[in-house]
């Protein structure tokens, strides 16, 4: 410890790491357990003072895809043992359920993010070489000419602090500070959708404890029960909509998800918590890595919530980067390759994901392609289980298309020549249509 | 719970309008059912049936010809002449206070009833109609509002071309049932009732302001359902029920189109019993107690 300055906003102290993590939510954390795990000095530094803090405005729903990053992070059991539910999806079209069958599905990590939050956080800063520091906030970067080589951060009696690190990692979320200061350029999607949710208990959906997903084209609505027998009701409609919902919040979202098809049982269900809301939700894409500084969760690419890939992707990319970045933290190579590394990770994992989750979160209906991919899955039990990889982000958009479309149309061919031979069987939730 | 229909004809007006019929038939207050177009009082059996099950009185008319009923010589298709038909059907019914249960054009005939016997409305559930301020008819009714286009259109409205145009923009699509119903129904004298109902209708937002200036203060009880995809009427048409129903109970369901009752049927009937279990009871129903 360097002591450098005293008071009035100087800089009263410096502490050196191997990397400086702002942000201790998902990807901060995953980010800092790791890089702990493999032997490098870490500051885990997070705005909030209280250890118990946790983000409000989420779903919780926590993505298939990053199953394997919480398991390897050692918090499954622990996530299970707060009350954590495993969840596959099923979702509802206008042609029917896209419903994978139970023992071909992929089942996600469901626990509220006030249990969520505080036991990661918890997990990270216990591990050797974490060292969490709470309820101090980023005020600007320090450099090494180019290369971001600190964080100023100042606590709640203004105290400044430098932390010098070998990477400085921005894990703060969509509006990032870290970005900002660092002078990382932003691109930002419109988003045409806005959303409000709330914890009920009460009766559960008929498929507890999977969750639903209704795509009402280009509404949307989603049933997602959790720890503790509650059930996170949440709606995402078009901006046109607003104006119902501001009127009153809750009566809106308790009509809007009890008029949906096959509605959930809310009118029955008591709300626990307060009706939250997001009016606002662009998407923003940044590069993840610059000189000395790497970006992981909602800094580097904050999606469209309505996929729910939020928190999976935050634990994923705290992954990618640990993984990248831990040899070169040990003087093993440059870091500029580990970021490059890391850059190709993030990119070639997310990048396909992302195109298409910004592309629908303009709030439009469906485009042909969907219509006939999505009216197949829900005959086809094999198309169903290939689109829920693709949408639980286990499978590429590339690999899942090439193999979807060709069947979708070999779906859509069978059911042509069956009906022009007089079989009528059902159609999934067409209202015995004439279109079939 | 639900209720017998009874089927019947009544006399009013020179014509014998065919009745649908569910719950105490004696009852000076009931909900009545108008149907739009294409339509009849089939279309209602299941909403009259659980109505009458919630032991309501319901009722649904064909309108003059259509369904099965054949309109009087010199009948005026216009939405007064409706309108006034129907005035003198609740007459001869012995019904005095009416919830109005309204689809498509019937809109427009029961909100003229409406302003016609404004203290014998208790209430009003709006199903894709009511007022359409600013609203530009949608390209079928321009068609049928054009001499000579309205006829050829008329004459070449096969079964399989009425199929295909009720059912191509509905996200669920239609019962294949109720499409061939609606086609069995949609004979000469009804296409010829269509033509001259929408041409005396040239602009179907007029009076929407008068209206809801005259019904407003009244504050009667409304229920609004719209299927968000109506390719006819837009959804966003339903907020502005409002403007004539300020306490009116909006619903925009997102799975459905011009025919809610049919495509989300569960969900209208929750949501109409729902909203008359709500409302005073009928007057004459306490009486009876």
């Amino acid at each position: 410890m360097n002591e450098t300055g005293h008071g009035n906003g100087i800089i009263t102290d410096s502490l050196d790491y191997d990397a400086v993590v702002v942000g201790a939510s998902l990807g901060g954390c995953a980010t800092a357990l790791l890089l702990g795990r493999a032997g490098a000095r870490v500051a885990l530094v997070e705005k909030q003072p209280d250890p118990r803090a946790f983000k409000r405005v989420c779903s919780h729903f926590i993505q298939a895809s990053a199953v394997p990053t919480i398991e390897r992070l050692g918090l499954l059991d622990e996530i299970m043992a707060a009350g954590g539910l495993r969840s596959r999806v099923r979702i509802w079209t206008q042609w029917g359920w896209v419903e994978p069958p139970p023992d071909r599905a992929a089942y996600a990590v469901n626990l509220r993010r006030e249990l969520l939050d505080p036991l990661v956080r918890e997990a990270a800063a216990a591990t050797p070489g974490v060292e969490l520091l709470l309820g101090r906030a980023a005020q600007r970067l320090e450099r090494r000419g180019d290369a971001v080589s600190g964080v100023v951060v100042q606590d709640r009696d203004g105290e400044e602090t430098l932390l010098r690190g070998r990477l400085v990692v921005g894990a703060d979320g969509r509006d990032s500070r870290i970005a900002e200061l660092a002078g990382v350029a932003t691109k930002t999607l419109p988003h045409g959708r806005f959303t409000y949710g709330a914890y009920y208990e009460g009766p559960p959906p008929a498929s507890a404890p999977a969750s639903t997903i209704w795509f009402l084209d280009p509404q949307w609505a989603a049933a997602f029960p959790t720890d503790d027998d509650l059930v996170f009701y949440g709606a995402m409609p078009t901006k046109d909509r607003l104006p119902e919902f501001k009127r009153d919040a809750e009566a809106a979202l308790v009509s809007y998800m009890a008029d949906l098809p096959e509605a959930p049982p809310i009118a029955a269900a008591r709300r626990v918590s307060p009706v939250i809301g997001k009016l606002e939700m662009p998407n923003r894409v940044r590069v993840p890595v610059a000189p000395g500084l790497a970006l992981v969760g909602d800094a580097a690419l904050a999606t469209d919530p309505l996929f729910g890939v939020g928190c999976g992707w935050a634990l994923q990319s705290g992954e990618w980067l640990a993984d990248s970045v831990a040899p070169a933290l040990r003087g093993k190579e440059p870091l500029e390759r580990a970021l490059a590394r890391y850059r190709r990770r993030h990119a070639r994992r997310l990048r396909g994901h992302a195109f298409f989750i910004h592309d629908y979160a303009t709030g439009r209906r469906f485009n042909p392609t969907e219509r006939i991919l999505f009216a197949a899955a829900t005959r086809d039990a094999k198309l169903a289980t290939d689109l829920e990889a693709f949408a639980t982000r286990r499978v590429g958009p590339a690999r899942s298309f090439a193999k979807a479309v060709p069947r979708a149309i070999a779906v859509h061919a069978r059911q042509a020549v069956a009906r022009r031979r007089g079989d009528t069987r059902p159609a999934g939730n067409r209202v015995a249509g004439v279109r079939g | 719970m639900s209720g017998a229909v009874e089927r019947a004809r009544i006399v009013v007006g020179g014509a014998q309008p065919r009745l649908l019929q569910a719950g105490p038939p004696e009852a000076r207050e009931a909900v009545v059912f108008v149907h739009g177009n294409p339509g009849s009082a089939d279309d209602w059996e299941a909403l009259i049936a659980a109505t009458g099950g919630v032991g309501r009185r319901a009722l649904a008319l064909d309108l003059p010809d259509f369904g099965e009923t054949i309109a009087p010589p010199g009948f005026e298709h216009t939405p007064l002449g409706h309108a006034e038909f129907l005035g003198q059907a609740l007459e001869a019914l012995g019904v005095e206070r009416v919830h109005l249960v309204l689809h498509d054009f019937g809109g427009a005939i029961g909100l003229t009833w409406t302003a016609l016997h404004v203290d014998a409305l208790a209430g009003v559930t709006l199903i894709d109609t009511g007022v359409l301020p600013g609203y530009r008819w949608h390209r079928l009714a321009r068609i049928w509002r054009t001499p000579g286009l309205g006829e050829l259109f008329q004459a070449m409205t096969t079964r399989r071309a009425f199929r295909w145009a009720v059912s191509r923009n509905e996200p669920r699509g239609l019962p294949r049932a109720f499409v061939e119903r609606m086609y069995d129904q949609y004979d000469r004298r009804t296409r010829r009732a269509v033509l001259k109902l929408y041409r005396a209708t040239p602009d179907p937002g007029a009076g929407g302001r008068e209206f809801a200036a005259l019904i407003a203060p009244r504050d009667i009880p409304a229920l609004v359902i719209w299927g968000e995809h109506d390719p006819y009427l837009p959804a966003a048409f339903a907020p502005r029920q409002r403007e004539p129903f300020p306490s009116a109970d909006v619903h925009v369901l997102p799975a459905s189109g011009h025919w809610p009752y049919v495509d989300s049927a569960e969900t209208v009937e929750r949501l109409l019993v729902d909203f008359l279990s709500r409302l005073p009871a009928p007057a004459d129903a306490l009486e009876r107690q």
